[in-house]
Order: C-alpha cells, then structure tokens, then sequence
C-alpha cells in the first residue's frame, strides 16, 4: 500500500517536472511592465504583481498538492469515523484539519487558513484531548448495531446521497469566469485577495453586528461551560478518577 | 479522466466538502460515543466552511471569507458547551455513551 502511493506520487513528480520543462507562453504578467519608466519601478512592479492564478490551471504540481491535501483530509475524517481508541481518533481530526487548512490556502483563502489551524489544530483538539484524558475509558463498541437489512438500506441510501451531491456539485460553473478569475489576481489589488486587511475591510464594514454578537456568545459560552462542568455537590470529587479541582 | 486528475477546478473543491461533510454525518450517524459525534458535528461545520470559500473564490466576493470566520466562532463556543456537557454527564454516569442516555425517554 505504501510502495504504491510512493510510486503514484513520484509519477506525478516525474509529469510535473515534464511539464514544467516544456515551453509556456500562457503564463504570462497579469500586470504588464511599463513601457520605458527606470529599471527599478519596472523590478518593483513584477515584485508587486500577484501570483498566477493556479486553482483554475492546468498545473501539476497544483493538482498534485490538491490531491494529497485531499487525501490527508479524507483520510483524517475517515479516521475519525472508524478508530476505536479516542486518542487516534483526535490525531485523524488534527490531521484532517491541517489538510483543510492547506486546502483554504489553495482558495486564496490565507487569513481563514491560519485562523483555521489556530482555532482548530490549535485550540479545540486541545479541549479534546483534554475531555479524553479526563474520561479515559475505552469504548466497549464502537458501532451502534443493527441488522442486516438496516446495513443494506444504509448502504443504498449514502450511495445514492453521495451519487447525487457529486453529481450536482460537478457541475458547478463560475458565474462568469473572466470575473471569477480576475477579481483576485489580476488587478493591482489582487495579491491582497483574502488576506487580514481585506477580510477585516469587510468583516468592519458589513459584519460589524455579528462580529459584537459573536463576542456576546463567546462570553455565554464560556460562563455556560463553566456552569455545567462544575460539580454540583461538594465532595463528589473525591469519589472517582476525575482529578480536583476540573472545571472551577 | 486526466482532466478530472489534472485539471483541478471548483468541483473539485466541492465535492471534497461534500465528501467531508458525509464523513460527519456518518460519524454522528454510527457512533455512540458523544465525544466522537461532536467531532462528527465540527467536521461537518468545516465542510460547510470549505463550500462557504470555494463559492466565495468563485464570485469574488469576500463575503464568504466573513462568514467562514463567524462560522469558526461560533463552532469554538459549540464545542466548549458541548464537552462541559459530556464532562457532566460523564460525571454523573460514568460513561458517555449515548445509547444509554435514556432518562429522558418517558
């Protein structure tokens, strides 16, 4: 299994070193250079001028890249569905959020992506893994049972869910896609597409209220967690294998 | 086939999302552990956070990324509420399996 991903991926390395070599007039400056104007600007131009596009390409590399974070993702989750042991189960979530986090910055998504892997990889799986430790009991069975036909009828009915979304998700068009394109490269502004300042342009601008209410839960939330995690009697501490002093 | 293999496009992205967001449902679905559907619930947040960008990068219109963020938020206060209550009703019954969550039946 190993050797054949190995392979699989050197393959693709070998494509993309192929391609890369042949000629490529496509890629050309989003942004031309001045006619004329001193050496410098013309430097500072280039140097300023955003990244080609990559997500609609046919790039190599791109598509590999995608398809090992796709895979990482997947796998993760997957991960998480089918390990008896918790502990394995939060590490296949770490890892499935780390793809995700890679697959954002794919979208010219780079302030989402870092906040991803702050508040996911960083901050809840702690949370996790501390509930885990805390409970520390190993699940008797993992799988709720049922029968043979409910297996079956399961079976059908994810298929045919997963069959359709597939199939309507495919099809998806970019409404006009000289405009999807351009609105984050080709225009000076482009290369500050989906970064801190842009996003906090328009988080300030148009989602200030929701931005005040999402403080206002966060502060419910926390005075909430502290309230139901707190033992309710004095002493009950004591009694089990929970250490002292949780949740006050 | 080398199209769908080479040429990563927005489908692409969606159908990993959709994909994901199945994986969760399947978790929350087949899983007894109530720390296991929580996870289930937040990779399905995630999913709907990954559509919310693609959709976003598509238009060009960053409205999405707003949305996404305030998503993020308010999953981080769903899973501090969520694990406070595992921790309690592991506190009282001793384990948090949700099968055996009946109390509240009759």
């Amino acid at each position: 299994m190993m050797r054949l991903l190995i392979l699989i991926t050197s393959a693709f390395l070998a494509w993309g070193a192929v391609d890369a070599m042949a000629p490529q007039a496509a890629y050309a400056d989003p942004i031309p250079a001045q006619q004329g104007g001193n050496p410098r600007a013309r430097v500072n131009i280039v140097k300023k001028s955003p990244h080609l596009d990559r997500v609609e390409s046919r790039d190599k590399g791109m598509a590999l890249l995608f398809w090992l974070f796709a895979a990482m993702t997947v796998g993760g989750a997957l991960f998480v569905v089918t390990r008896r042991n918790l502990i394995a189960a939060v590490m296949g979530m770490v890892g499935s959020f780390l793809g995700i986090s890679a697959i954002y910055m794919m979208l010219y998504a780079h302030f989402l992506s870092v906040v991803q892997m702050l508040v996911y990889a960083g901050a809840i799986m702690v949370l996790f893994v501390f509930v885990v430790m805390i409970l520390n009991r190993p699940e008797d069975e993992p799988v709720a049972p049922s029968g043979r036909a409910g297996q079956v009828i399961g079976g059908l009915a994810i298929l045919y869910l997963v069959g359709r979304l597939v199939m309507l998700l495919w099809k998806v068009q970019p409404p006009d896609p000289i405009k999807a394109l351009a609105a984050p490269v080709a225009t000076p502004e482009g290369h500050e597409w989906g970064t801190v300042k842009a996003v906090g342009t328009d988080l300030f601008n148009g989602g200030l209220f929701p931005f005040e209410a999402i403080s206002i839960l966060l502060l419910v939330a926390v005075v909430g967690a502290i309230a139901i995690a707190r033992p309710l009697h004095a002493g009950q501490d004591n009694e089990g294998d929970i250490p002292e002093g949780e949740g006050h | 086939m080398g199209n769908i293999l080479f040429n990563v496009g927005y489908g692409h992205f969606l159908v990993l999302a959709a994909v994901l967001f199945l994986i969760g449902v399947g978790a929350v679905l087949v899983r007894r552990n109530a720390l296991i559907i929580l996870m289930g619930v937040e990779l399905m947040l995630n999913a709907a956070n990954m559509t919310l960008l693609t959709f976003s990068r598509m238009w060009g219109d960053l409205s999405g990324h707003t949305f996404a963020l305030i998503v993020i938020a308010v999953a981080a206060a769903e899973a501090s509420v969520g694990l406070a209550i595992v921790v309690a009703v592991f506190r009282g019954r001793r384990n948090v399996d949700v099968d055996k969550l009946t109390t509240l039946r009759h």
